[in-house]
Formats: structure tokens, C-alpha cells, sequence
């Protein structure tokens, strides 16, 4: 691993400040990736936070030829469909004072789709610039064999589950490349692959060291070389994404990992390699002085283009305003219509958008049922490691590291039997594989394989086993542990009252209070955890509500959390659960530890659910089939568990395709209308707040995390092609769970793919940034704002909008620089 | 033995699968809708499994025979369940999959051309019917190869794959010259009956059979004609899947119908022995060091098909069939189930460290399971009422060996688990199979030594280098080869080259997908005016501008 340090070892010059300032804020700027097994949504915009969206816009236009809006055409689209208000279009232009700009952008909702705009422009690399003259191959870009080649060689060098004769990476990802045949003798270099391998070995070894050279040979000069390095790692972004990755969790503990200045490098010295091997003989200074010096007009360039965009950022403003006042029309005035009666059973459900549908259709079946919205990890920041196993499993938002570790408890037999299996299967699985064995398997189990062919085809229903949360196949079972619940109950009752506290469980606690924590069913699918919950990590919430419900019902912890504040009654009892998201079934866990007295009442819940599951299941149908199913209720549930279990559908489910909106409100402000399953849901009773912590929470962490996942379904849309995993037909899983290839090859997939986003017919998520509306005073927001610097980025940056319902009126103000506006 | 019996209705019924596959695809229309595109395809290709099922069943009950236009033997009816079955499975699992594709209807169109020229093939004994066939079964592809024709590589890799099959329709044609010229006669049972004939074999006879063999070797992707096969990752995964599962592996299938011509061509054998054997060994070694599922599962298919007709060069012909049936089924469920990577990985992730591997457990596997296979293979020698096992199964019996012996090693804490049992079915299977096969198609006749001495260093020098890299992967010898191996000794990128100096691909057609495809276009602005990004300065002639 390459070191930024400032003085090399053996007295050389190193690079200079500025340089490695450069390298860095280059690299900040791209947004980490994770691996498919723990496929979290991330916004891929993240390193532009602090910029206002539309000069980031800008940049990114110049630097990656990213568009940041969706075409003119759709706006002119969503306007016929009455989804865009020229009335709130006018108003806003008149809010940033240009009312001109609202007849410009009346002028392009009224034109006749035209001719289709020119292409944007983009910054050339040398590598582009190569592309204007013969290809490396007919038929073959320089472009697309650098990537190729740089992708071949990452996805190598981090692979470790997919090739089974691994190459030797102790020297490192830039180390190897120099090296690599595949650079040298790939293709032909016009003075020979000779001269390729010398010129690469007179490289200097450390990356920035590296950098520092070629830069000085390119003659870049210093006020466009972080513009530069920008683009560069723009063009590999995929793999730049998951150095990024590989970063970030070295940071959660509190390392670090330069991997991605040696990606930086390898970019830089292809484009040094095609500089100097150019068929003709010219001076190669004269050659490049004119590109190098085209690299300090960037911000020039990026400036003119905002100006451009103008338009276009109005446009889609005004989509956003017309949905917020859609949400505000909507908000009832009173918020105490059902607190008559005490609820019999309440139940915390993730803020995810599709528990909206859930938590409607749940409460429709009864008034004594109450529901509230909390993170889906219900604030444990564990990890979990199956019985006998070998990985362990961060449960909690990417954004956290780990404190506490939880197992399975199971007798040490099972323990025992578990990791033999495991063995046999592994030695099993590489006789499949190993290259001297995998004809023999052919020839002798090949035939099996027919059997299995004709029972996937037909298969109906599948086994309920294996689930991803879970060991996997012969998991043994066994009832989740959190050794603190035992071995430290003044701890756990610690840890229990600061997330009793963080859902508003204070008091007025229902004698049944469900944990309901969710996962997806899909067969075959790669990006299968991009469907479960994103606040484990990507795995269902099992896990997270079955350990806090044990924590809660421990007589030890309860005590100790009476003593600190929150008396839960001897006669509540917590039940963890967990919501299938794509089939709407809710399942029970840890029944057989529910006492006598509360057996009826799980039944009772256990019929609601099932009533509830119905109605949500009819909801979701409309979307999912173009022919009515919801008259049926059990053809309609076969259809769905079809659908979870084909091993050919590649939309098992929507996800969370369509979110635009977050509701930080007292469920009963929004328990009456219907949100559509677009909005994330977080309950928030500001008068229980006075100090502010639970609102500081609520912005910094779960504000932060639906901004994420909100721009991972927008710039999937708005850019699939950088941003998106494009067609899921194509995909192509690089080193087992890393990523996804498009195809053949090319550079590593991140984010959503095109069937999660589109139906074929219509799109499934309108690109619209997320509007925050939270219920409180105003002065707890602006100090909250004012304080964390993440916040203020998000949300003065216009990377998402803020609105404040008033707790009284219902009245819904916008947040600006300048102060509330009325909305 | 059964009693030959040729009823006069058994011709135009084998012929029946192919003509309801084109009359289900006639009846798709451009715009039909997909919903009813795909309705009629899977009613066909379950038609086409019944007939396929009927007709086996007529030949395996009353003996049914053709010889003619058309020919119906056991060897028909096992190609044609098979590839009925995966056409079914690979059309079922499309419907789903493509949903919400632009091109649905064209795609299932193009789906059962392939499958109806593809059950040509299976039933035809005139050579000029079965080269018709073969070529429309490679044009039928193609269009599904440029499914996404917006896709540059995937336009040029059909394109690679173009100029190759065209080369294997030469050298069929060449070798249908060969035969007619020699033998007076297309059809394939005569000309099989001519060449065992008692006396010299012609001349003629050789070359027509060296270009059916290398015909063959083009078509089943062996080195180095084999990038199309790894690259055509750029269509939906079923076209992969039928691809690999049912089209690939003709090659196979035509030499195993002109079996009794290849038995007597000591060139041709060696040809295949040596092609196959060493794309069988070369790409299963690229195979482990590739880093996404399809590749591996690609190259993968390249050394099976070259062990298949490496097992056709020694006269293995009872094998090669069940190495076509089975690796057919086996391939297509691996690339259906492509999806399930990930969760399969994790599985493997759960697994602790069962301890290093010594070279003491190599040999100890690989010397228990010689001697284990021995033992089973001696005990199927002494039962009563079967053939005695020729030289050429013992050597293979003795690449079953090395596969075996990894399940046997005594690795740290993995002793003897329900997988090293696997050690002895796999021999026990490999021989029931044998000897099942050897039903339906004779073994040939004796292989050279010298081809079974090729064979068996080959696979002892895969196993050699296996164990090295399990061994001592930190070795600098292995440390050098593997980037030679990981880029498959760019053969491919030679191979391309020099094609494609010949005949550059056609450009892709315009970038389309369901959401918004927004370009750019890289220009480098001059100084002078930033005002608009001017592409006023080629990089190739920069004198005219920068002075």
C-alpha cells in the first residue's frame, strides 16, 4: 500500500502539497460502493455535497459528461400529466428573482419535441483524443480498452471468491499492473511492446510519486490538475467506487487505504503511454501543451454551463414543489383523532417507503393497533456471526462501525455438526471447479442437472430455506445472542433506554409491542440484498429486532431501564417480526418465549397481519401486473410467493422505486392519508425532545441515509450509464460478490439496474430529490442545521429539500438560506 | 439387440419438432405482442418435448429406424430430447427474464428459428441438409447474438464469430466434395459404411474427414478460434445458456455421426486429440483464474468441448456422448443460475479454515484414488455378461483418478466427510455411464499409443500445475505464468487482430435502453474561447493549430 507521506524514506523529493491536496480532493469526490452480499444504497454524488447541486452539476458535466436532469422531453412529459404545476414554476422563478427564466422554461415544456439536443461536451483525455484516430483493433476503442484492461486487472487483484488460482497481490494494485503482460503485449504498441515494459518500469514506484511524474511530463499545470485527476477517475468509476469502499471501512476503524491513488495512477499512465506513442515523430511537449493548458478553463467552462441549466433546474424544482404540495394539501389538521382508547398492540416498523403500505393497510384492520416508524436496525450497532461460521456480518447503516457482536445460541454439537458441513461442502464445491476435476464431474453428475433444470423451471414455491440474513442452506437454527444481555445487564439496560428513548416508546407502553424488521424473497438475484434493509446493512432486520426484543424482556434489563426513566409494565411484552417486503407476509419470531397471558393476543396480531398482509399485497398488485389479480386474495398471494420464488423474474419486487418524500411527524399526522408508498416515515414527537438529541439524530443519521438511497434511484435514472448497473439480462457477477460486469466486461457496475427502475412501459421512479418534512418548531431545526456540517451541505445545497410542519396549523414552511418561506 | 423396423411415418415425424418451431415462429409477427409471442413458444417447445419423448420412445420400444433424406437411430432421439428439453427450459426462462424488453417478439422469434435448425441438424443424413441446417442454426444465432445491437462489443464479437462459422460451412462444403467425389454418395450412414469397408481408405476419405474434424474444432470454439465463445457475454444469459447447451457442442455431434469414417483417419484423430486435449487443459487453467462467473463458466465450455473431441479422436465415442448430454444440461442450469453467485459465495464464506494443504495430502490423495478407481475398475472387469474395458477407458479412468483425489486428501480437520465418499461414485457413475452409452453408440476402434500418451501427460500436467498453484501459489514460476494464463496467452487478441484486418465489424447501431441515454462527446477547448467548447484542434495534426 502506497503512503501519502510527505518525505520519502530515501531522501528523494517527494511530491509537493499541493499535488497531494490535489490527489486527494480528487479522490473525495468519488462515492463508495458496497459488495453485492451487503448492497446498501449510496448517493453517488456524495463527494459534491458541499457544492450547490447545480455547480456540481456543472463539473460533473464537464469533467464526466454526467447529466445531473433528466431530458427536456420528460419534463414536457410529466406537465401534460399534470404532474408539473406551471403556477408553482412561476412562483419559484420569482423566488430567485428571474422571471425570465419561467417563460424560458415554459418555452420548452410548449415546444414540439424537436430534433434531439445536441450531445453535451465533456473534457477530453488523451485517451479521447487517441480515439480520433485509429483504434487499437478495428472495431475497438482506446477508450474501451483502457477501461477493459484496468477493470480486468482490478477486479483480479480484489478478487477472492471467484478464481480459485490466485494471483500474487502482496506488491500491490499498481506494483502488479506495471507488469502486467497485459499492457505490453496486449495489443501493439507502435513502438513495441520493448518499449511499453521499459517506459513503465522507469516509472517511480510510489503512486503519488507516480502521479507527480507524469503530470510534470504531461505539463498539467497545477491549477487544472485536480480537475484532471477528477476526470480521470471519473472514467473508472465503478472500480474507483469500490476503492472508495475499501477506504471507507478502513476509516470506520479508524485506518486508512490508498488503494485508489494507485487506481489514479494506472489511469494516469495509460494516458502517459498514449501520449508518447504516437505513430509521428512530433515533439511530444508541443503535442500536449495545448491539451495540458485546456485544463485550467475548466471552472470557466462549468460556469457557463450551470448558466445553460438554469432552465432545467427550474424544471425540476418545480416537479419537486408540486409533489410537496401534494403531501401538504393532504396533512389533516388535528393529530389526536385515535388516542381515545390505549392501542393494544403497537408496532415499530422500519421508516422504509414500502412499510408505508404495510403500516396503512395494518392499521385499517384495527384502531387498538398503532404503528410507528424507526430505523430498521432499531439503533443496535451489532454485527452477527451464524453458528459456526467463519463471516461475520455488519447489521447496521454503512455509515457506522460495529460495538457489539452477536451469535447464535445453539449446543456445541450443533456447533460441531455445522462447520462439518461447511467443510464438505467446500471440498465438494471445488471438486465442481477445480480444473483436473471439473471434466470427471461433467461426465459422472452432469446428468443430474437435468433434474435440476426441469425443477427450477417448474418450481413453484421455494423452500423457505436460505435465506440471506441466515447461515444459509443446513443453518441449524438457533435463537440470535447478545452476550451483553447476560454478561452485563447495566450495559444493555443502557443501550435499551437510549433506543426506547430514540423510537418514543417513553411510556404508554401497549401490552404487545411488535418489532417488525424487514426482508425481500427473490431467487436468483444477484442484487438481492439491495431489496432488504438497508439499515442492516443490507440484510433483513431478523437479526436486530429479535436481539432487542430478548434485550427488552430480560426481567434483569427491564429493571435497570425502569431505574433510569422508562418503566415498561410487567404486562408488556416485546415480539420481534419480520415484514417480507415482496410477498407482504409477516412472520413471528420467538413465539414459543411468549407467556400465557399474552398467547391470545399474538393471535389475535398474528390474523391482523395476515388481513393486513391482503390488503398491502392488493395495493402492490397494480404496480407489479398489468391485469387485475387483487379480486382473488389467494390466487393473488400464490402469485406473488411465484413471483419471490422464479428463478427468472428480475423484478421480484419494486423496492423502493418511486421515493421522494420523508415524514419526521407523529404517525398520527399521516395516518390517514395515503402516502402511496413514497414516503419513508420516522416518527417524531418534538414536545418529548426538549434537549434536541432525538431531532439531531434523526438529521444526522436516518435524513442522511434516505438522501442516500433517494439519490441512488435518481442518478440510476438520470444516468444509468454511469450511475446504474444497466440491463439486469447483461449482468455478470465479478468475484463473487463484488459487482456486476455489463456483459462481457467493461468497468464495474454500481447502483440500480434498468429493469428496477422501469417496467418496460412506463418509469417506476421519477427522479425527484427528497423532500424532508419535519414536525417541529422551527428554531430546533435552524440550531441543527447551523451545527452539523453535513446537514447544512445537504440541505442549503439543495442535495435534498427541507420543510417544517407547523405543530399546531399543519401549516408546511420551506427552509432557504435566506429563512422559512411560506409554502 | 433390437430388430430394425423403419416405418414409412417415422421420417417426416422426426422431421415434425422443426416444422412446429417454424410455424410457431411464422405466426409471430413484429408486432405481435409479447405476452402472446411467448404463449405460443412455450406451447410449442412443450409440443416439440412430447414429440421428441414419443419418438425416443418408438425408437428405445419397437426399434424404430431411418435411414434416408433424414436418419432415426438412438444417437437422434437422445439429441433430440435433449435439445427439446433445454429448448423448453431456455424458452420458459426467457418469457420472464426479457419482460419489458423493446424486442421481445423478435427475440422469441430468433429463439425458435435457432431450436428448429437446431433439430434439423440432430435428424439429418444427407450431408448437404445437415450443412444447411448447421449454417441457418448460425445465422438464427447471430440475431440473438445482436439481441443488443446498440452494443458495440457485442456487434463485433457476432461479427468474429460470423467469419469463423463461414470458414466451418467451407470446410464442410469441402469435405462434402471429398466425399462425394470418393464415396459417390451425401448420405452419412453410406459414406460410414463405405469408409469401414475392408481394404486401403482413400484418400478422398481423409481430407473429406479433416475438414469435418476441423469444421468441428471452428465450431466448438477450440484454441485459438475461441474469444467468440468467452466474449458473447453481451447477450441475455438463455442465449448463453442455449447457446453453450445446444449449440456449441454440434461439433461433437457431427463427428460422432461420421464415427466409422473418423476411427479409420489416423490424421484426423490425431488432429483432435491434440486440439482437444490441449484447449481441455490450456482453457480449464485460464477457467481458474478468471474473476466473473460467465467468463469462467465460458471458458469452461471451451475445455469440455475440447475433452469431448479429444474423447472423439481416441474412439471414446460412448463418452463423448455422455459428455455432450450431460455437460449440455449441467451448462445451461449454470448459466440460468448465473444470478445465484452471490449467495452461493456467501455459503463459502461461512466456512472456517480447515488448514493448510501439505504436498504429503496431495500424494496421498492422488495415490489413494488411483488405487480406489483401480479397484473399481478391475471389479466392473470381472463381472460376468459385460465388455472388457479398452486401454484408452483405463487411461481415462485414470483422469477420473485425479479428479477424484482432492475429495480423498487428509486436509487438517477435513478428514473423511460425506464428499470424499464421492471418490468412489464418481468412478462406479463414470463406468455405469460407460457402459450405458456403449448402447446407444459403439466404442471405436483402438487409439494409437501415442494419442493415449499425449492424453494421459496432458491431464498429468494439468493436475500437476493444479497442485502447484494449490500448494505454493507464491511460487515465481507460477508467479509469471499467471498473467499469460489470465489473458489466455492473448490468442484471442492475435486471432482478432489478424480477422479483423480482414473484415472490420459493422458499426453498432444507436445507444437505446428504457431510460434516458444522454451523451456526451469529449472535445478539448482552445483557450482563445471558452465561450463554446470548439473541437477545433485534432490531437493528430496539432502544427496546424498550436502555431
Amino acid at each position: 500500500m502506497t503512503s501519502l507521506a510527505l518525505a520519502e524514506p530515501d531522501g528523494r523529493p517527494s511530491a509537493p502539497p499541493e499535488l497531494i491536496a490535489a490527489i486527494a480532493s480528487s479522490c473525495d469526490r468519488i462515492a463508495p460502493t458496497w459488495p453485492l452480499d451487503q448492497f446498501i444504497a449510496v448517493n453517488p454524488y456524495w463527494g459534491w455535497r458541499s457544492s450547490p447541486i447545480e455547480t456540481a452539476a456543472g463539473r460533473l458535466a464537464v469533467l464526466a459528461g454526467t447529466p445531473l436532469t433528466m431530458p427536456r422531453s420528460w419534463f414536457r412529459e410529466e406537465w401534460r400529466a399534470g404532474r408539473l404545476s406551471v403556477r408553482h414554476l412561476t412562483s419559484i422563478a420569482i423566488e430567485i428573482g428571474d422571471e425570465r427564466l419561467a417563460e424560458r422554461a415554459l418555452a420548452v415544456l410548449g415546444a414540439a419535441p424537436a430534433a434531439p439536443p445536441p450531445p453535451a461536451q465533456r473534457m477530453a483525455l488523451i485517451t479521447d483524443l487517441r480515439d480520433q484516430g485509429a483504434g487499437p483493433i478495428r472495431g475497438q476503442t482506446w477508450t474501451d480498452l483502457v477501461v477493459h484492461q484496468i477493470s480486468q486487472h482490478c477486479a483480479s487483484h480484489f478478487d477472492e471468491w471467484q478464481a480459485s488460482w490466485v494471483p500474487d497481490r502482496s506488491a500491490g494494485l499498481l506494483a502488479t499492473w506495471r507488469v502486467d503482460p497485459s499492457v505490453t503485449h496486449g495489443f501493439s504498441w507502435t513502438q513495441g511492446s520493448a518499449w511499453a515494459t521499459s517506459r513503465l518500469q522507469s516509472l517511480p514506484v510510489a503512486a503519488v510519486d507516480a502521479i507527480a511524474t507524469i503530470l510534470d511530463d504531461l505539463a498539467v499545470e497545477q491549477a487544472g490538475r485536480e480537475a484532471y485527476l477528477t476526470a480521470l477517475l471519473a472514467s473508472v468509476n465503478g472500480w474507483a467506487a469500490w476503492c472508495a469502499y475499501r477506504r471507507w471501512q478502513a476509516r470506520l476503524i479508524a485506518a486508512d487505504d490508498d488503494v485508489i491513488v494507485e487506481l489514479l495512477a494506472i489511469r494516469l499512465a495509460w494516458e502517459w503511454l498514449l501520449a508518447a506513442d504516437l505513430p509521428d515523430e512530433v515533439n511530444e511537449r508541443d503535442r500536449t501543451s495545448q491539451w495540458a493548458s485546456s485544463w485550467t478553463l475548466v471552472d470557466d467552462i462549468a460556469d457557463e454551463i450551470v448558466d445553460e441549466h438554469h432552465v432545467d433546474w427550474l424544471l425540476q424544482t418545480a416537479i419537486e414543489r408540486t409533489f410537496q404540495n401534494s403531501i401538504a394539501k393532504g396533512l389533516p389538521l388535528a393529530t389526536s383523532t385515535s388516542t381515545a382508547g390505549a392501542p393494544d398492540v403497537q408496532a415499530a416498523f422500519c421508516i422504509d417507503v414500502r412499510s408505508e403500505v404495510y403500516r396503512r393497510a395494518l392499521e385499517a384492520t384495527s384502531d387498538a393497533v398503532q404503528t410507528r416508524g424507526f430505523a430498521g436496525f432499531f439503533g443496535l450497532p451489532i454485527d452477527y456471526r451464524p453458528t459456526g461460521t467463519a463471516l461475520t456480518r455488519p447489521q447496521l447503516p454503512g455509515l457506522l462501525a460495529p460495538a457489539l457482536h452477536v451469535t447464535d445460541s445453539v449446543g456445541a454439537d450443533d456447533v460441531k455438526a455445522r462447520v462439518d458441513q461447511l467443510h464438505d461442502h467446500q471440498r465438494w464445491e471445488e471438486f465442481r471447479h477445480d480444473p483436473s476435476s471439473v471434466f470427471s464431474f461433467v461426465e459422472s453428475m452432469g446428468l443430474l442437472h437435468g433434474v435440476a433444470l426441469a425443477h427450477d423451471s417448474l418450481r413453484r414455491r421455494r423452500p423457505p430455506a436460505g435465506r440471506v440474513n441466515r447461515g444459509g442452506r443446513r443453518d441449524p437454527g438457533g435463537r440470535p445472542r447478545l452476550g451483553l444481555i447476560q454478561d452485563d445487564p447495566a450495559a444493555a439496560a443502557a443501550l435499551g433506554h437510549r433506543i426506547l428513548t430514540a423510537i418514543g416508546l417513553r411510556g404508554g407502553f401497549a401490552p404487545l409491542v411488535m418489532l417488525c424488521g424487514h426482508g425481500s424473497t427473490s431467487a436468483n438475484n444477484p442484487h438481492a440484498a439491495g431489496l432488504d434493509c438497508g439499515a442492516c446493512g443490507g440484510q433483513t432486520g431478523e437479526i436486530n429486532a429479535r436481539v432487542l426484543a430478548a434485550l427488552v424482556n430480560a426481567p434483569a434489563v427491564r429493571q435497570q431501564i425502569s431505574e433510569l426513566g422508562i418503566d415498561i409494565p410487567d404486562t408488556t411484552w416485546f415480539i420481534a417480526a419480520l415484514h417480507d417486503t415482496t410477498t407482504d407476509d409477516v412472520e413471528l419470531f420467538d413465539t414459543d418465549l411468549v407467556p400465557p397471558a399474552h398467547r391470545t393476543r399474538v393471535a389475535r396480531l398474528a390474523s391482523s397481519l395476515a388481513l393486513a398482509g391482503q390488503r398491502a399485497r392488493t395495493e402492490r398488485a397494480a404496480r407489479l401486473w398489468s391485469t387485475s389479480l387483487a379480486d382473488d386474495t389467494v390466487a393473488l398471494r400464490r402469485s406473488v410467493v411465484e413471483r419471490a420464488s422464479d428463478w427468472s423474474q428480475v423484478r421480484p419486487e419494486w423496492g423502493l422505486a418511486g421515493n421522494a418524500a420523508f415524514v419526521v411527524a407523529p404517525r398520527s399526522r399521516t395516518r390517514h392519508i395515503d402516502l402511496h408508498g413514497r414516503s419513508f416515515l420516522h416518527d417524531y414527537d418534538w414536545r418529548l425532545d426538549a434537549d434536541l438529541s432525538v431531532l439531531t439524530l434523526i438529521m444526522t443519521a436516518p435524513m442522511v441515509v434516505t438522501n442516500w438511497i433517494n439519490l441512488q434511484y435518481y442518478a440510476s435514472t438520470v444516468d444509468n450509464q454511469r450511475y446504474g448497473s444497466g440491463n439486469k439480462v447483461l449482468h455478470n457477477v465479478v468475484g463473487g460478490h463484488i459487482g456486476v460486469f455489463e456483459g462481457n466486461g467493461g468497468d464495474l457496475r454500481i447502483g440500480l439496474a434498468e429493469q428496477s427502475l422501469h417496467d418496460g412501459i412506463t418509469l417506476q421512479h421519477p427522479p425527484l430529490r427528497l423532500s424532508v418534512f419535519i414536525e417541529a418548531p422551527p428554531a430546533g431545526i435552524e440550531a441543527i442545521i447551523a451545527e452539523h456540517a453535513v446537514v447544512r451541505d445537504l440541505v442549503a445545497n439543495h442535495w435534498l429539500h427541507l420543510l417544517r410542519i407547523e405543530p399546531d396549523t399543519a401549516e408546511v414552511e420551506r427552509w432557504s438560506v435566506n429563512g422559512w418561506g411560506a409554502a | 439387440m433390437l430388430v430394425a423396423v423403419t416405418p414409412i411415418w417415422l421420417a417426416p415425424v422426426s422431421l415434425a419438432p422443426a416444422a412446429v418451431l417454424i410455424v410457431a415462429m411464422a405466426s409471430i409477427g413484429r408486432r405481435t405482442a409479447p405476452v402472446k409471442a411467448w404463449r405460443t413458444a412455450r406451447t410449442a417447445t412443450l409440443f416439440v418435448v412430447v414429440m421428441s419423448v414419443g419418438l425416443a420412445a418408438a425408437r428405445v420400444v419397437a426399434g424404430a429406424e431411418a435411414n434416408d433424406v433424414v436418419r432415426v437411430d438412438s444417437l437422434t432421439a437422445v439429441m433430440l430430447v435433449l435439445v427439446s428439453f433445454v429448448g423448453w427450459v431456455v424458452v420458459r426462462f426467457s418469457g420472464t427474464y426479457l419482460d419489458g424488453d423493446p424486442y421481445e417478439a423478435r427475440y422469441a422469434r430468433r429463439m425458435l428459428a435457432t431450436l428448429a435448425s437446431v433439430s434439423v441438424v440432430v435428424v439429418a443424413n444427407d450431408v448437404v441438409l445437415l450443412i444447411a441446417a448447421w449454417t441457418a442454426t448460425s445465422l438464427a444465432l447471430h440475431g440473438l447474438l445482436v439481441h443488443f445491437r446498440d452494443r458495440p462489443v457485442a456487434v463485433a464479437v457476432a461479427h468474429k464469430k460470423f467469419l469463423l462459422a463461414r470458414c466451418a460451412d467451407v470446410c464442410m462444403i469441402g469435405g462434402a466434395v471429398a466425399f462425394w467425389s470418393t464415396f459417390d454418395t451425401l448420405r452419412i450412414d453410406e459414406i460410414g459404411r463405405a469408409a469401414q469397408a475392408p481394404g486401403s481408405f482413400p484418400l478422398g476419405a481423409q481430407i473429406g474427414i479433416v475438414f469435418v474434424a476441423f469444421a468441428a474444432v471452428l465450431k466448438s470454439a477450440q484454441l485459438p478460434f475461441h474469444g467468440w465463445l468467452i466474449q458473447v457475454m453481451e447477450a441475455p444469459t438463455p442465449v448463453s445458456a442455449l447457446l453453450h447447451a445446444g449449440v456449441v457442442n454440434l461439433g461433437g455431434f457431427v463427428l460422432l455421426r461420421f464415427a466409422p469414417v473418423v476411427d479409420h483417419a489416423a490424421p484426423t484423430r490425431a488432429l483432435l486429440v491434440v486440439v482437444g486435449v490441449s484447449t481441455a487443459v490450456l482453457a480449464s487453467l485460464v477457467m481458474t483464474t478468471r474473476v466473473s462467473v460467465k467468463v469462467a463458466l465460458a471458458w469452461s465450455t471451451c475445455a469440455q468441448m475440447g475433452f469431448m473431441l479429444g474423447q472423439c479422436g481416441l474412439g471414446l465415442w460412448e463418452m463423448a456422448l455422455v459428455h455432450l448430454v450431460a455437460h449440455s444440461l449441467y451448462k445451461a442450469h449454470a448459466f440460468l443460475t448465473a444470478g445465484t453467485t452471490v449467495r452461493r459465495t456467501q455459503t463459502r464464506r461461512l466456512a472456517p479454515s480447515s488448514g493448510s494443504l501439505h504436498l504429503r495430502d496431495v500424494a496421498i490423495g492422488a495415490g489413494a484414488a488411483m488405487m480406489a478407481t483401480a479397484a473399481i475398475g478391475l471389479v466392473r472387469q470381472a463381472l460376468p455378461g459385460t465388455a472388457e474395458l479398452s486401454s484408452t477407458v483405463w487411461v481415462m479412468l485414470g483422469v477420473v483418478a485425479l479428479a477424484v483425489a482432492p475429495l480423498i486428501e487428509p486436509v487438517g480437520r477435513r478428514r473423511v466427510t460425506p464428499s470424499t465418499l464421492g471418490a468412489l461414485v464418481v468412478p462406479v457413475a463414470y463406468l455405469a455411464l460407460h457402459d450405458t452409452a456403449s448402447r446407444i453408440v459403439p466404442h471405436g476402434t483402438v487409439a494409437p499409443a501415442g494419442l493415449l500418451i499425449v492424453t494421459a501427460v496432458g491431464f498429468a500436467g494439468l493436475f500437476v500445475v493444479q497442485s502447484s498453484y494449490r500448494l505454493r501459489p507464491e511460487s515465481p514460476a507460477l508467479r509469471r505464468l499467471r498473467p499469460w494464463i489470465y489473458s489466455g496467452m492473448f490468442l484471442d487478441d492475435a486471432f482478432t487482430r489478424l480477422a479483423f484486418a480482414k473484415s472490420t465489424p459493422p458499426p453498432a447501431h444507436a445507444r437505446t435502453g428504457l431510460l434516458p441515454q444522454q451523451h456526451s462527446i469529449a472535445v478539448m477547448p482552445a483557450r482563445s474561447s471558452i465561450s463554446r467548447f470548439e473541437a477545433t484542434s485534432s490531437f493528430h495534426s496539432p502544427r496546424s493549430d498550436a502555431r
